[in-house]
């Protein structure tokens, strides 16, 4: 107990200490880590612990971001009341969705979610008059209270807490029997109905869970971006949420986060080479998905457990 | 038999043009140890798997407590009360033993979500006693010293085991094993009968074992039924079945079967 | 008009035919369902353009270029991340499989650029009508060659040993053993040949759509196709293909042309949801 307050504290002094010490393009960078975090975090638990393939993270994010907008623009909904809104919608989609599990699993589970990105994407191109079609639409800024958060100083100050919150609930689930029954799943159906596990609605749950994520991480995107653009929210950019997931390692909340770190600072760093980033990323995944199929997490585990000389276990 | 705990009526199960289950009825007695032999093939896991809601019957059906429980969900048949092992074991193989025995647990302990996410002095409360009794499982069925050990690094011995414990967390009152001893020495076969005896007589559980040798079971079961290619053979005590032409016929062939009645 | 539709709808029918061949090659011989096998296409198209436009050959020598390329192609993806990978998770397998077109896709992108290119057309793309019906002799020669490999693909399977044991793996994978040829070769043949295969898809298509890094998306058309016919049967893969085709045709026509991009994916949601086991397969149970 103490040791999680004082994490908890020295978490805290980071957060309030960090805008000190950080330009504003950089607390921008680490805005878009923390949302394509929360985003990916959906990946990691629908994929990475019930071990349902889903293909649809990037449909939850388009959705996400054109929710709130859409709201903003037609009915005057406050941007964060439409991300909420939103969310719980897109929730409740990622559990019909999850619903499809029933009937199908594994490849066949693929290709459904990547019909439904497919779908999705469509729908956003040709509905002109709602979303603006191929040209995409603008994303309104964050007002609360009086205040506009339009910033990366700002969006800090929103988009860290919100992020925050959700990884710790997520975390807490995964340590939950909740999260047990997800992670049986993932290792026997079988077993895990004759455990009296309910199958079906763990899986809705978690793809519940994955839309809910999603979507609020796709509304904290749009604010970033300021931009809705459709061709930001199809397959392509599903596998890519899921290569972050890979590469971070896609069954801790904590690869979420690293794999997001890597992927928006890459890019940074490889400011020469733009048109290969797309090659350096996919090279990154086939090569983590091979060699290191649970991350960049598990070779630092294994690497404590080399120098540690034996492996922590339940240390939260 | 009115006060049977299960009741397989007339069950038949097909697989396109094969018969698994071919007319099939037995009745399993309260706080009894009861034996389906029966060579590979016989149909044996398929009962299991109809009881557990795995496989639908064809035709027939099965009763439990006075419920038919046929076609119903896996998850809801574990909840009334059945809980079984695999032939194959499924265990989750990458938790730990004791996880793989809370999993078992959970379900009747377990708060809700909002609990689960908080993480208040509620959650940590129960999380302690799924986790006092997973370990007190453990010790039962001789895992007392592997609670730590990832359950696909176990010895196939020690996985049945643990596929025991994890049935029983699930606080079952019928207990379906599908081939525990397969595989077993035979002092762990003697370590699995004392075992299955203590679960009877200090849980009143209900036990059905299935083999496809006659030893192990023999020397526990109260009454013992004979699968051969879909078909009910035999039935009886252990000395009956050991006896019955049929099944030396099933087991050794037609020679035996001449041999042993001249 | 209905006439009309049916024979345009044919070309596209007879392309998807041939790509759903190669995933239902690959998913009931190896037991991989190759979600970038659409790069595939793509990429093999590429690599005509590649011989012909960079390089200066002549059309039909970049075509036979292309083909050996393919070769080499599917067996490094076999031999690099298939076999590595025989036991991993079906979860690994699935995104190895996405990755490697990505992978195929991205080096386009980098290497070729975004933008689309033009691609030569085998015969004159002007109609000439026949009967009261527009017929294009290109699309034609698209329908004549997809028949041709197939008409090959069936003697290969019927007449020659491997062929034979490409078969028996795909029935199970113990039986190419039982004819006497080595799993892995077998696994090996069927990359390669899928990889053949996407690539003559890629230069029958690449006229037809335009050529760019996303002509991949192609491959869903593809995964419709092949589920629609079953997943595991070659004669269904080539039926579903040419179904596809004309049902696309029709909702294009008569309902809105928008339709005609999301039919396919409706498709495949339905056809999943009513029968997974497709039009021509049986379901099955898993054994415990
Ligand atoms: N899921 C299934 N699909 C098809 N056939 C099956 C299935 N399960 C069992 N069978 C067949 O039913 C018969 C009985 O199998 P089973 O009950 O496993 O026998 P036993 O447990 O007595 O060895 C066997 O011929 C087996 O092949
Ligand atoms: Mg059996």
């Amino acid at each position: 107990m103490t040791v999680r307050l004082l994490f908890g504290a020295v978490v805290l002094v980071i957060f309030f200490a960090a805008p000190h010490f950080l330009a504003e393009f950089q607390l921008f960078q680490v805005c878009l880590i923390a949302a394509t975090a929360l985003v990916v975090l959906g990946i990691v638990v629908v994929t990475g612990i019930a071990g349902q393939i889903s293909l649809a993270q990037a449909a939850f994010v388009g959705l996400g971001g054109y929710g709130p907008a859409i709201l903003a623009a037609r009915y005057g909904v406050p941007v964060w009341a439409g991300i909420m809104i939103t969310a719980v919608v897109v929730g409740a989609v990622g559990y019909a969705l999850g619903q499809l599990t029933l009937r199908v699993s594994g490849h066949y589970l693929a290709l459904a979610t990547m019909a439904f990105t497919a779908i999705v994407q469509l729908a956003f191109i040709h509905s002109d008059a709602v979303t603006g079609g191929a040209v995409g639409m603008q994303m309104p800024t964050l007002e609360i209270s009086g205040k506009t958060f339009a910033s990366g100083g700002t969006l800090y100050y929103v988009v860290l807490p919100v992020v925050g919150v959700l990884f710790l609930a997520v975390h807490n689930l995964i340590h939950s029997p909740v999260g047990r029954a997800f992670a049986a799943i993932r290792q026997s159906e079988t077993a895990a109905a004759a455990m009296g596990i309910d199958v079906l609605a763990h899986k809705s749950a978690a793809f519940a869970a994955s839309g809910f994520l999603g979507a609020i991480g796709g509304g904290l995107l749009g604010l970033l971006s300021t931009y809705l653009d459709p061709s930001q929210f199809g397959i392509t950019q599903a596998v890519y949420y899921l290569a972050v997931a890979v590469v971070g390692g896609m069954q801790s909340p904590l690869g979420a986060i690293v794999g997001s770190a890597v992927f928006v600072l890459v890019p940074e760093f490889l400011q020469a080479f733009q048109t290969y980033l797309g090659l350096v990323f996919a090279l990154l995944l086939l090569v983590f998905i091979v060699l290191r199929p649970n991350g960049l997490v598990s070779l630092a585990s294994d690497l404590l457990r080399i120098v540690g000389g034996k492996q922590q276990r339940g240390a939260a | 038999m009115t006060s049977a705990l299960l009741t397989i009526q007339n069950l038949t199960v097909r697989f396109g043009g094969l018969v698994a289950l071919d007319d099939v009825s037995l009745d399993i007695a309260p706080r009894s140890i009861q034996a389906v032999i029966g060579p590979n093939g016989a149909g044996k896991s398929t009962l299991i798997n109809v009881a557990t809601g795995i496989y639908g019957a064809t035709s027939g059906r099965v009763d439990y407590d006075g419920a038919r429980i046929d076609g119903r969900a896996p998850h809801a048949i574990s909840r009334l009360g059945i809980a079984r092992t695999f032939q194959n074991t499924e265990l989750f193989g990458e938790m730990s033993a004791l996880e793989n025995v809370m999993i078992g647990a959970d379900r009747h302990m377990c708060g809700s979500y909002l609990s689960s996410a908080m993480h208040g002095p509620a959650y940590w409360r129960t999380e302690q006693a799924i986790r006092a009794e997973a370990r007190r499982l453990l010790e039962l069925v001789g895992l007392g010293n592997d609670t730590d050990v990832e359950a696909a690094a176990l010895p196939f011995g020690k996985q049945r085991r643990l596929e025991i414990a994890r049935a029983l967390a699930t606080r079952p009152r019928l207990l379906l094993l599908d081939e525990p001893a397969a595989g077993l020495r035979s002092a762990e076969i003697d370590e699995l009968n004392s075992i299955l005896l203590d679960l009877r007589a200090n849980l009143g559980l209900t036990i059905l074992v299935i083999d496809h040798v006659m030893a192990l079971v023999m020397a526990i079961s109260d009454h013992i039924t004979v699968l051969n290619f879909g078909r009910k053979i035999a039935e009886g005590s252990p000395q009956e079945v050991r006896s019955s032409p049929e099944v030396i016929k099933a087991y050794l062939g037609e020679k035996a079967a001449h041999a042993s009645h001249s | 008009m209905l006439a009309q539709v049916l024979v345009s709808s044919i070309t596209a029918g007879a392309v998807y035919a041939l790509i759903a061949l190669g995933f239902v090659l690959i998913h009931k011989g190896t037991g991989v369902v190759h979600f970038g096998y659409g790069d595939q296409v793509t990429f093999g198209a590429y690599l005509v353009l590649i011989g012909q436009a960079f390089i200066g050959l002549r059309f039909d020598v970049a075509v036979a270029g292309a083909l050996v390329a393919s070769v080499l192609l599917g067996a490094i993806i076999y031999l690099a991340f298939m076999w590595p990978l025989r036991n991993a998770s079906l979860l690994a397998r699935i995104i190895a499989s996405l990755a490697l077109g990505t992978v195929l896709r991205e080096f386009l992108r980098s290497y070729m650029g975004p933008n689309a290119w033009p691609f030569p057309f085998l015969l004159s793309s002007t109609s000439v009508p026949v009967g009261g019906v527009l017929i294009v002799p290109a699309n034609l020669a698209i329908v004549g060659v997809a028949i041709a490999v197939l008409v090959a693909l069936y003697l290969i399977f019927d007449r020659t040993i491997y062929g034979k044991a490409i078969l028996a793996a795909c029935e199970n994978s113990t039986g190419a053993s039982l004819v006497g040829v080595h799993v892995s070769t077998v696994f090996l043949l069927i990359w390669i040949l899928a990889s053949v295969l996407a690539t003559v898809a890629g230069i029958l298509v690449a006229p037809l759509l335009t050529l760019s890094p996303d002509m991949g998306l192609i491959g869903i058309k593809g995964f419709t196709a092949a589920v629609l016919g079953g997943f595991n049967s070659l004669p269904g893969a080539v039926a579903g293909g040419i179904a596809l085709g004309i049902l696309e045709a029709l909702a294009g026509t008569y309902v809105s042309s928008a339709l005609k991009d999301m039919i396919s994916y409706a498709i495949l949601i339905a056809v999943i949801l009513v029968r997974p086991q497709g039009l021509f397969g049986e379901l099955t149970l898993k054994k415990v």
